[in-house]
């Protein structure tokens, strides 16, 4: 019982790194990225032809992976959201330029690495086990649970108290605002996609770390229960997004523990089913009212 | 010339029917993607009940499973519609997502489904069949398109406040997109299911739903036969490909990636923007007299048609409006004037049914005001209204704004339309009198094919007045008409609403243009701070020393110079 708490608090350690990317996104700027999984799997995979071709240790592979993020980031806003910016349907059109982007991103991969999973080399890290009161946890798991936090911990930090997050603050409030005051929103736009992409990047390496290895598949597998993640938090809140990351899986693991691992997709979706009905905004987020 | 590709062209009529499922919500402008819920529901429904032999010897097994397929995912809609269509956008899309994966994970795990391995059935569909399915739907949005319920799809979706302020049922709407979207969905799992031969849980995956999506998106979802053109765009490409003899399985994938993104970026109608660029300029046909004549008249002067007791709305601890007291009597010219955020626009959002009252209540032209989502019901008892800011159709041209505008005072032609019956005709042509008589009104006739982002910016407000007209208004509320206008176009506007007044339509104007409005209005009632704090004859109201301190002002020379 403890050992499957200890499973769902790594397991959501790593939904809430892969949802901070698609929250923070949302948050600013509106736009719900369905990219971000593909840069996700995207980060998988850069990660372990790091490690192999070019024996990257483990602490310059992941600020290489954040940098690729980073770089695909602004790629994909240059190219699926920004023609679309000042359009009547500009969020729904992109919506459908960032899936087709990620589909291109997917494709790109399938021709690069095929259609086999990809593994990190054989002890490229240190498969310690350890075992603190009776929880058996692996060194790979401390090392994700820490950088997770660590990371999160940043993100918040960057926003709340960074001149660049006051900027991208500013723009979430209002864009026009914002440029008028001499904010760079073009920049800050720029920028929050790739803190966003980076961020996802690097999930998808710590998951395929845990997973020894990785494929194109990864990123879809994890896409809704990221869904789940940012609405059960509140679409746009960095910590609802950390928390609710934890408690997802929390719930899974316990699901696991008490039905049967074929119904841990339930959970997820059962629990965001009824936060949607019954609390739009999330257990952490807060509504804007329209105005006529 | 055509043997051998039964297997693509039966594939392409599926792909447009699910992308049909998508089509007809987007038309109303609801992000609903459970339809892989609801094709799974219906294909292994179908395949469960139905019998596996032919009934009476010839009804093939699909014929009779695509109805039951149709309720099935009609009726799993209506009830996932009930909780969830409060919600709009991305949680309505995400809500709906996660009805489609809850129903696979249950499908997997269900005994009587057979789990993950599936069931098999007979193959039964014929290309001929899938593509009698996918004429019939087209059909049907083609015949929607230029039917009343099709014109407040699309109002729906340009911007539901409006929508419902000029009588659109918005909740039926939405629930009729949602509902047909199920039905559809339903009728493609049974084709599926009989088409391969096999179902399992995982073919009704989120990938299916994005197929679907896409194909809608990229054939276009403004005109009937978009799924058809996106299907059969989205179908070709890796066929193309194979022919070009490129093998490899990561082409097809990419090139559709690339594909899709050109056309989302480049084209925002879809495929099928390319062939309906050429639009005709719709001519006005000859003034219809009769049609106008035989609307009702307008009541009575002196009927009271609206009654507010105590009217008040708090937003948490804000005060915006409180213990307003009024009465409108037909034949008035009312003006409202006071500060921003005097509380003018909370106070005509209540009496248009947009807000429901904190405390308070009243009645206008014999609705009740009560809770909120209501505004059609006011709407059909005869007031209509324009907004502050325009909230104009974008999408729709003048024309077309004008005629959503006609939504109370026609009759649905739908139904009749499918069936070609000459009164759905008449009807559709009394619509078209009224609007352009409307259009006339306003001096807008020779502009009526533009959307309304070609028109200046009287030329919107004044479109704005020619749809609320449309809807042949008993009591016609105006906010801010004529913010942003320079003096000629008001004085127009100011000659347009004394005429109005001279056909007998009650008018609330909410200006500060304070000439314009002493001129204009027959009352008027000032408000500051939530309150009314005089009302009364212009002039009188205009020379009370407490809206010259409130609002008013004095001149240079420290004179009243409304007085």
């Amino acid at each position: 019982m403890v050992q499957q708490l200890a499973n769902g608090v790594f397991a959501g350690s790593i939904y809430a790194l892969f949802a901070i990317g698609f929250t923070l996104v949302f948050g600013i700027l509106r736009h719900l990225n369905l990219a971000h999984a593909a840069i996700f799997t995207a980060g998988a995979f850069a990660g372990i032809e790091l490690a192999v071709r070019f024996d990257l240790p483990v602490w310059a592979m992941f600020p290489a992976v954040a940098a690729i993020g980073a770089v695909l980031g602004v790629v994909l806003e240059r190219t699926a959201f920004r023609p679309l910016s000042g359009r009547d349907d500009e969020h729904f059109a992109g919506l459908i330029s960032s899936i087709a982007f990620g589909g291109v991103l997917i494709a790109v991969l399938h021709a690069r690495y095929g259609t086999e999973p990809k593994s990190f080399p054989q002890e490229y890290f240190p498969n310690r086990l350890y075992e603190i009161a009776g929880v058996r946890v692996t060194l790979t798991q401390i090392v994700t649970l820490a950088l997770a936090l660590a990371l999160m911990l940043g993100l918040a930090w960057l926003v709340s108290s960074s001149p660049m997050g006051r900027a991208m603050r500013a723009v979430a409030e209002n864009p026009g605002a914002a440029r008028v005051l001499g904010v760079n929103v073009g920049l800050v736009t720029a920028g929050t996609y790739a803190l966003s992409s980076g961020l996802g990047a690097v999930a998808g390496a710590l998951l395929a770390l845990n997973l020894g290895q990785a494929g194109r598949g990864l990123g879809a597998s994890i896409e809704l229960i990221g869904f789940a993640v940012i609405i059960l938090g509140g679409l746009g809140s960095l910590w609802g997004a950390m928390a609710a990351g934890l408690v997802l899986g929390l719930a899974e693991a316990l699901t696991v523990h008490w039905l049967d691992s074929t119904w841990k997709g339930m959970v997820a979706f059962a629990v965001l089913f009824a936060v949607l009905v019954l609390r739009p905004r999330g257990l952490f987020g807060h509504v804007k009212v329209r105005e006529v | 010339m055509l043997a051998g590709y039964d297997t693509l062209i039966t594939t392409i009529a599926l792909g447009a029917i699910l992308a049909y499922s998508f089509h007809v919500v987007l038309m109303a402008g609801q992000l609903s993607l459970g339809q892989a819920g609801f094709a799974a529901l219906g294909a292994y429904v179908s395949t469960l009940i139905v019998p596996t032999e032919p009934l009476f010897g010839s009804l093939s097994p699909v014929l009779v499973g695509i109805p039951v397929g149709a309720a099935v995912g009609a009726l799993a809609a209506f009830g996932l519609g009930l909780p969830v269509l409060r919600l709009r956008g991305v949680f309505l899309a995400i809500a709906t997502i996660a009805f489609g994966e809850m129903v696979r994970v249950v499908i997997t795990n269900a005994e009587w489904t057979n789990g993950a391995l599936g069931i098999r059935v007979e193959k039964w569909v014929t290309v001929d069949l899938a593509w009698a399915v996918v004429a019939v739907l087209a059909y049907l949005f083609w015949r929607l398109g230029p039917s009343r319920t099709g014109r407040a799809f699309a109002a729906v979706r340009e911007d539901e406040l409006a929508a419902g302020s000029m009588g659109v049922n918005v909740v039926r709407t939405r629930m009729t997109s949602f509902v047909a979207s199920g039905a559809i969905a339903g009728v493609y799992g049974v084709l599926f299911a009989y088409f391969f031969g096999r179902i399992i849980p995982a073919a009704f995956d989120f990938g299916l739903m994005l197929d679907g999506l896409v194909t809608a998106v990229v054939g276009g979802y403004l005109v009937y036969f978009g799924p058809i053109l996106g299907s059969g765009f989205l179908t070709a490409v890796p066929e193309i490909q194979e022919s070009l003899g490129l093998e490899a399985g990561w082409i097809h994938p990419l090139v559709t990636g690339l594909l899709l993104l050109a056309v989302i970026v480049f084209l925002p109608g879809g495929l099928s923007s390319l062939v309906t660029r050429a639009r005709r300029r719709p001519r006005p046909p000859e003034p219809d007299l009769d049609a106008l004549a035989a609307l009702p008249p307008p009541p009575e002067t002196g009927t009271a048609l609206v009654r507010l007791r105590d009217l008040g709305k708090d937003y948490g601890a804000v005060r915006a409006v409180h213990g307003v007291d009024l009465e409108i009597a037909s034949g008035d010219i009312l003006g409202v004037i006071g500060p921003n955020g005097a509380g003018k626009t909370t106070l005509i959002n209540m009496i248009s049914g947009l807000e429901p009252p904190t405390t308070g209540g009243g009645d206008v032209l014999g609705v009740a005001l009560g809770p909120a989502g209501g505004a059609h019901r006011f709407a059909q008892a005869g007031l209509s209204r324009t907004f502050q800011h325009s909230k104009l159709f974008d999408r729709l041209s003048a024309l077309d704004n004008v005629l959503v505008g006609a939504h109370p005072v026609t009759r649905p032609t739908f139904l009749r339309r499918l069936l070609w019956l000459p009164s759905a005709r008449r009807d559709e042509r009394r619509a078209h009198a009224l609007a352009w008589a409307q259009l006339r009104r306003v001096g807008l006739d020779d502009r009526a094919g533009l959307r309304p982002g070609a028109l200046s910016y009287g030329d919107q407000r004044r479109l704005e007045i020619a749809r609320a007209l449309a809807a042949h208004p008993a009591l016609l509320i105006l906010d801010e008409p004529a913010a942003g206008m320079n003096h000629v176009e008001a004085a127009d506007l100011a000659e347009l609403i004394r005429s109005l007044a001279d056909d007998g339509i009650t008018v609330l104007l909410i200006e500060h243009n304070v000439r314009m409005v002493l001129e204009t209005c027959t009352r008027l009632v000032v408000m500051n701070f939530g309150e009314v704090i005089a009302a009364g004859e212009p002039r009188e109201v205009a020379a009370d020393p407490k809206v010259v301190d409130a609002y008013l002002g004095t001149g240079e020379t420290g004179e009243n110079e409304y007085v």
